[in-house]
Formats: structure tokens, C-alpha cells, sequence
């Protein structure tokens, strides 16, 4: 793309292109070692996630600042248009991510005591994974404008709902074959609900620069899959 | 100029942009040189009635000798040569036996500077009913210059001072008095040049406010250099370049998503 007359407009927008990357790379960091803190029971590793949440919340405001000065001083167009205001949503959605992560962190800490039901966390490990890489697939379609794998990222995230369906099942079932277990059950619980929520941020993300590139929305009704609000478990449902 | 660009050019307003009217001016693939000069090329567009048209384009590009084309002013300018068709409602505006005068006041202009006569504010307004007859009697005059005045929001600040010299108001107040002054002649459709590069941004304001009125009423372009202005007023925008109509589309649609790249790349400012 050609060049900005004026050299400190593109320095501007440059600038609000490498604090999304670095929110982005601090919410993919973050989700990580809030699940390792999870998964070694390691309440420190749970902490330092909880701090460094506070980066990207100031990160966010940082965005929303410069997004507010170019509107204001630039009257931004077209393209430009549409960045500023796709990098004003993302960072919304990264400050969501980050959230979401930060509080994975604490119920870490809140059951890193209790038992762990082996199949369950390598259950929520897999969701993880699965959120991570839908994540940098959209923060890479964002940083190299490309639609084609933003609308694939759309399309996958029904495999997140689909695990977390699974996981809500397996952990209803855990709770009722002994009460003891509903503690830390609803935790892990509320944990996969964050993952599938950090999915859902990550559809968001692909939205946006689905947007950013063609001007368009993405058309189609999204594939959902989250079918949980509607799951009862029967007792002897196995 | 590219078949495509053609293509794009000759577009008719879509289902979705489509005003609630119809064409008001047709142009058909019109070219204007200045001696040697290809100033305007293949230029082919459709004007919908009762909104707001905007011209951009850098210095150069054409817009404001295809504005000039509506209503033969270029006819003014003796090495001027006008190919091509401009229809006004389906009658071709360079038909030899059109009169030029009744032309122009189907097609009032208004200017960059603000022109007015040096009479007064009265009868700046009153000249053009006069020569073209549209008063029979004086107060069938003095109401056409009250209606235009209040129409081109102007009536209250000068109601007590009609006889004061035009000259003598402020540059926004000059501009609102030629607005004055073109549609006192009841014209279908209102050419504007840069009416408000000259006037601080509270005149523009009103002139802008203005705008909005008369398209209930009033066919209007106006060629601008501000494309903020542009985005403000208009409800379709036409990008010229080197004599080309690059691009022609609802205004909705050329600032947050043009089609071509030569427009983009204009209003973001990354021309050159």
C-alpha cells in the first residue's frame, strides 16, 4: 500500500498495529500459563498471570487513546477507516481474552489443593490448545490482513463448542457420582465456559478482519455449536 | 481511459443506493478540450434529482470542467470544445436550438468567492426574476425575493436592511446571498464550486445546513476539495482524476469502501 502524505499518519497507524500485536501476544501468553498454573497446581505461576493481566488492560487504553486522537486529528477514510476501528474492537476483544485467562489464574489458585480429575484436565488442555491456535490464526489474519483465514477461524470455532459440550457433560456426570467433587468441578467448569468464551472473542477478532479487509461483514449465519444452555443430565445418564 | 473505468462510470445508481427519485442529468460519454488540452474523458454518469451529488478530485482532475458542462459556461471560454451528450430530464442540453439563458436558469451556479452584485441585498435577488419575468408586479417580486432570502435561511438577519449594499455582509452571509440570488429564479438543479473554501466553519455550517434543506427540492453537485465535506453533505460522491471518472457511488460506500484503488488512495491521502 502506498505511503501516507503525511509520514506521521502511518506512523500512527504502525504504531496501532504493534499494540494489538503485543496484546495479542501477551493474551496468547497469559491463557497459556493460567492453564499451566492450573494443570501443575502451582498458585505463584497463577499469580504472575493475575499481574500481568494488568499490562494489557493498560495496552487497551493505549489503543483506545491513539484510536480517539486519529479520529479527532486525522479524519481518518476508507482503509484507514476501517483499521482504526478493527484495532479499537480487537484490543477490546484481547482485553477480554486477557480476562478471561486472569480468571483460569485464579481458580487455579482457589484448587490447586484438590484432586484433579485426570480426563477432564487433559480434556480442558486440548480446549486450550485448540483456543490458542484459533487465536494466533486470527491475530496472523489480522497482522497480514487476510480474510480468507479469518473466515476460516470463524468457521472453526464450532470445534470449540463441540469440546466444551463434551466437557460440560463429562463434569456433570463427575459431580453427581460424588458431591465432594462439585467444588472443584464447578470450577473446571467455569474454566472450559472461559475457554469457549475466549473462542467466541477469537470469532469476534476473525469479524473484524474480515471487515477490515473486504469492507464487508462476513455474511453467513456462524455455525454454532454451544448447545450446553439447553443440556440437563438425568441421574444414570452416563 | 480503461473499459472498466467506463463501466463503473456509466453505473446507475443500484437497487440498494437508489435515491427515491429519478435521473435528474445524464451525461454520455462526454469529453471536453481546452485547445489541445483533453481535459475530460469519456465522462458518463447519472445525476439522481432531489439529492446531493459531490465532485473530488485533485486540482486538475476535471470535476469542476464537468460541473461547468451542465450549464455551458465552458461555452464562455472560446477554446473550449464540448463533445458528448448531457441530457437535463432527457433533453440535450447542446442542442442548437436551446436558449443558453433559459439553460441557466433551469441551472443555477454558485461560486467559490462570493460574488455579489454591488446593489443592494434586495436586488441582488430581484435581478434574475426580472430579466427572466418571473414577477409580474412588484409584490409578486418583493415575495420571490423574501421566499428566496428565507429559503436560503438568510431572511433573518438581513430582513431590516434589504436596501444595504450586498457588499457589505459577511463572506457567509455573501455566499448564502448568491444562494439567494440562484434559486430566486426557481431553478431544477444548483452547481456549486467550492462554496465554502472561502468561509470560516461556522458559515460553512450553514451553507451546509442549507444544502440539506434544498435537496428536498433542488437538484445540487458541488465540486469540493474538502473531503470531509464531501462525507458531510452528499448522498452520492464522483472521484475524477486526470479527467477520468475514476469512481461513482453512494457516498456511504466511497468513504468507508471504495472500489477502486486510485480512489482510496486519494481520500486517505496517500496521493502522489
Amino acid at each position: 500500500m502506498n505511503p501516507h502524505t503525511v509520514k506521521t499518519y502511518d506512523e500512527e497507524l504502525h504504531l496501532l498495529d504493534k499494540k494489538i500485536a503485543q496484546m495479542g501476544g501477551l493474551a496468547e501468553h497469559n491463557l497459556g500459563q493460567a492453564f499451566d498454573a492450573l494443570q501443575k497446581r502451582d498458585p505463584r505461576l497463577a499469580d504472575l498471570v493475575i499481574v500481568a493481566d494488568h499490562t494489557i488492560d493498560v495496552l487497551e487504553k493505549e489503543v483506545e487513546e491513539l484510536v480517539i486522537q486519529i479520529i479527532a486529528r486525522r479524519q481518518p477514510m476508507a482503509n484507514d477507516l476501517r483499521q482504526i476501528m478493527a484495532a479499537m474492537r480487537i484490543a477490546n476483544d484481547l482485553e477480554r481474552v486477557g480476562d478471561l485467562a486472569k480468571n483460569i489464574a485464579k481458580r487455579a489458585g482457589a484448587i490447586a489443593d484438590e484432586p484433579h480429575p485426570k480426563p477432564v484436565i487433559s480434556g480442558l488442555g486440548h480446549m486450550v490448545e485448540m483456543a490458542l491456535k484459533q487465536l494466533k490464526l486470527a491475530l496472523d489474519a489480522y497482522a497480514e490482513r487476510d480474510a480468507e483465514r479469518a473466515l476460516k477461524v470463524w468457521q472453526d470455532d464450532q470445534q470449540i463448542d463441540a469440546m466444551y459440550n463434551s466437557l460440560f457433560r463429562e463434569l456433570l456426570t463427575y459431580m453427581m457420582e460424588n458431591p465432594r467433587n462439585i467444588g472443584i468441578s464447578t470450577h473446571l467448569l467455569f474454566g472450559a465456559k472461559n475457554l469457549e468464551r475466549v473462542g467466541d472473542h477469537t470469532t469476534n477478532i476473525a469479524e473484524t478482519v474480515y471487515y477490515l479487509v473486504t469492507g464487508k461483514p462476513i455474511g453467513e449465519e456462524r455455525p454454532k455449536s454451544d448447545t450446553t444452555s439447553q443440556m440437563l443430565v438425568q441421574q444414570g445418564d452416563r | 481511459m480503461d473499459m472498466s473505468t467506463v463501466e463503473h462510470a456509466m453505473l446507475t445508481p443500484s437497487a440498494t443506493s437508489a435515491p427515491a427519485s429519478g435521473t435528474k442529468v445524464t451525461a454520455r460519454a462526454c469529453n471536453v478540450y481546452y485547445g489541445e488540452k483533453h481535459a475530460l474523458k469519456d465522462v458518463s454518469v447519472d445525476i439522481p434529482e432531489r439529492s446531493i451529488t459531490a465532485f473530488i478530485g485533485p486540482s486538475g482532475c476535471g470535476k469542476s470542467t464537468f460541473l461547468r458542462c451542465i450549464n455551458r459556461m465552458n461555452d464562455t471560454i472560446a477554446s473550449c470544445r464540448v463533445t458528448g451528450k448531457i441530457e437535463i430530464d432527457g433533453q440535450d442540453i447542446y442542442d442548437p436550438a436551446l436558449d443558453v439563458v433559459q439553460l441557466r436558469a433551469r441551472v443555477g451556479m454558485v461560486f467559490q468567492k462570493p460574488n455579489p452584485f454591488p446593489k443592494s441585498i434586495y436586488e441582488n435577488v430581484a435581478y434574475g426574476p426580472r430579466i427572466h419575468g418571473i414577477a409580474k408586479s412588484k409584490s409578486d417580486l418583493d415575495e420571490v425575493v423574501i421566499s428566496s432570502l428565507e429559503k436560503a435561511g438568510l431572511l433573518k438577519e438581513v430582513k431590516d436592511r434589504l436596501n444595504d449594499s450586498g457588499t457589505g455582509l459577511s463572506g457567509g452571509q455573501q455566499q448564502r446571498l448568491c444562494i439567494a440570488r440562484a434559486i430566486a429564479v426557481s431553478p431544477e438543479v444548483i452547481l456549486m464550486d467550492e462554496p465554502c473554501s472561502a468561509l470560516d466553519p461556522i458559515a460553512t455550517a450553514k451553507v451546509e445546513e442549507l444544502m440539506d434543506e434544498l435537496k428536498a427540492n433542488y437538484t445540487i453537485i458541488i465540486v469540493t476539495h474538502s473531503m470531509q465535506q464531501a462525507a458531510r453533505v452528499s448522498q452520492r460522491t464522483a472521484f475524477f482524476h486526470l479527467g477520468n471518472l475514476v469512481e461513482v457511488g453512494d457516498t456511504r460506500q466511497i468513504f468507508t469502501n471504495p472500489k477502486e484503488q486510485r480512489t482510496q488512495d486519494y481520500i486517505t491521502g496517500r496521493f502522489g
